[in-house]
């Protein structure tokens, strides 16, 4: 008798000792969630989106991002997602459309929620011809919500071609607000890849040229907001399905925002000559808010 | 005076064959770019005619469209180039101005960063062979935006890459290598 009661203490031991060792407290902590928490104004008439970036990867932890979006979205019904680029890792079988993108998703797919995506580095050109990233069959393309411009540049390709097409486009742009979005983030503190000069060299002219407000990009799997450069704000929305943990430098000078401890998505909302964001982790924590005024 | 003059002379003699050296580079380069844009040109007209055997691909398409029309059109262009080889694009002299061009455009701190990102692509599974298709699971490099500005620009349905120190080009849709370039980069 008094052996079964020593076995079933020892059991229950070896049980809160697996339970409670840091790897899996840390893995219990993953799962629980923040109180929602929205910044965000919620003006009348304003446009409002999210944003992701690096998300194809089919992992649990991209489904618990979507999940998170899901839960924001009934409290800041966004209308629209920006895709920072690598939508779908590895292969691109029609069941990693199902499993890296749609899946995850799948309650905004229903919510007649649009995604607007942009090609990253793991990419393959036929996905612009994909019904559910509205890309309308372009590598790069141009559409407007309220008194935005949205530009979708393919970064990984940036020709002769397209720098003519983007002065053309911005050229003749009338709306107050001009956001691009891409891939390689011009700007970035992050130690795996950090700022792509090459890039920055040929589009940061035109960008200071034409006015561009805001830049977003991903590629680095982390987030972070810049100190405004030039006058145009640059975030990096990396990490919707991949992390890289601990990669900022923070001697970079370059951030006045920076999280690499959990994956996350942004909301934003923009209403007249203010910009309104806020990113958001994987559990619900916000880990960046604020405004930008239109210059 | 009479050297003062034959000085004059000389220097003449010396920047004439100098300007003459480089206007036949160029005349060089220009013709190797013309063959190269031929053989391009030529090659959109095969791959226009294999493209109206593949079914049609709208931008609104689904996973299994996507699929198969990638799959048909990967087909048909091995199938329609049986004796492809390497060199056929980028002929010496084609290949020698990409190599100059590379070699000018990378230099110092731009070289570094170059190979940095060029290297840290993660290539594994291409195999580097004409009319075979570069490994779906492989990423793509980044093609430096400063040097695409530099080289022959290509019509939309192929693009430049790099694997490693190789240089590629590739039928964009399809991702059938068309032919490389070994020991492109400096």
């Amino acid at each position: 008798m008094r052996n079964t009661h020593t076995r079933h203490f020892l059991f229950a031991l070896l049980i809160s000792a697996i339970l409670f060792t840091p790897a899996h407290a840390q893995k219990l902590n993953g799962h629980s969630t923040a109180p929602l928490n929205l910044t965000l104004p919620m003006k009348d008439g304003s446009t409002r989106f999210a944003v992701i970036g690096d998300t194809g990867s089919g992992t649990a932890q991209q489904r618990e991002v979507g999940d998170m979006m899901i839960k924001y979205h009934a409290l800041f019904p966004f209308e629209f997602v920006l895709m920072m680029g690598d939508n779908l890792y590895g292969g691109e079988a029609p069941q990693d459309f199902e499993k890296k993108f749609a899946e995850p998703y799948r309650a905004l797919l229903n919510d007649k929620v649009k995604f607007y995506a942009t090609l990253g580095n793991h990419d393959q050109a036929l996905q612009v011809n994909y019904e559910n990233f509205n890309m309308n069959g372009k590598e790069y393309y141009r559409f407007t919500k309220g008194n935005i411009a949205f530009y979708s540049l393919n970064s990984n390709y940036m020709d002769k071609k397209q720098v003519k097409w983007l002065e053309d486009e911005l050229g003749r742009e009338t709306a107050p607000w001009k956001v691009m979005f891409f891939h390689h983030p011009p700007y970035s503190s992050a130690k795996a890849h950090g700022s792509d000069g090459q890039l920055r060299e040929v589009v940061e002219p035109i960008f200071l040229k034409y006015g561009v407000d805001v830049v977003l990009s991903g590629h680095d799997h982390v987030y972070e907001r810049m100190k405004p450069q030039k006058g145009i704000y640059y975030f990096v929305s990396g990490a919707g399905g991949k992390l890289r943990t601990g990669d900022i430098d923070r001697q970079s000078g370059l951030t006045e925002k920076s999280y690499d401890r959990d994956l996350h998505f942004m909301l934003f909302e923009v209403a007249g000559d203010q910009m309104y964001f806020q990113a958001i982790s994987r559990t619900g924590e916000t880990i960046d808010s604020g405004v930008i005024n239109r210059k | 005076m009479k050297s003062k003059r034959y000085i004059f002379i000389w220097l003449l003699v010396v920047l004439l064959i100098l300007a003459s050296g480089v206007a036949v580079a160029q005349n060089t380069d220009k013709a190797a770019i013309d063959v190269f844009e031929k053989q391009v040109k030529s090659y959109i007209e095969l791959r226009n005619k294999v493209r109206e055997n593949a079914p049609k691909l709208s931008k609104d398409s689904t996973p299994e469209q996507i699929h198969a029309y990638r799959t048909r059109l990967e087909n048909s262009l091995r199938s329609a180039r049986p004796n492809a080889k390497r060199g056929e694009f980028f002929q010496p002299a084609t290949a020698d101005f990409i190599r100059r061009t590379l070699k000018t455009e990378f230099q110092g701190k731009d070289r570094q960063e170059l190979r940095e990102k060029i290297f840290e692509t993660e290539t594994q599974g291409v195999v580097l062979r004409v009319n075979y298709p570069y490994a779906q699971t492989a990423e793509f490099s980044e093609m430096p935006a400063t040097l695409l500005t530099k080289l022959p620009q290509l019509p939309n349905e192929l693009r430049y890459r790099f694997v490693g120190r190789n240089m590629l080009l590739v039928d964009r849709e399809s991702d059938v290598i068309i032919d490389f370039m070994p020991d492109a980069l400096p």
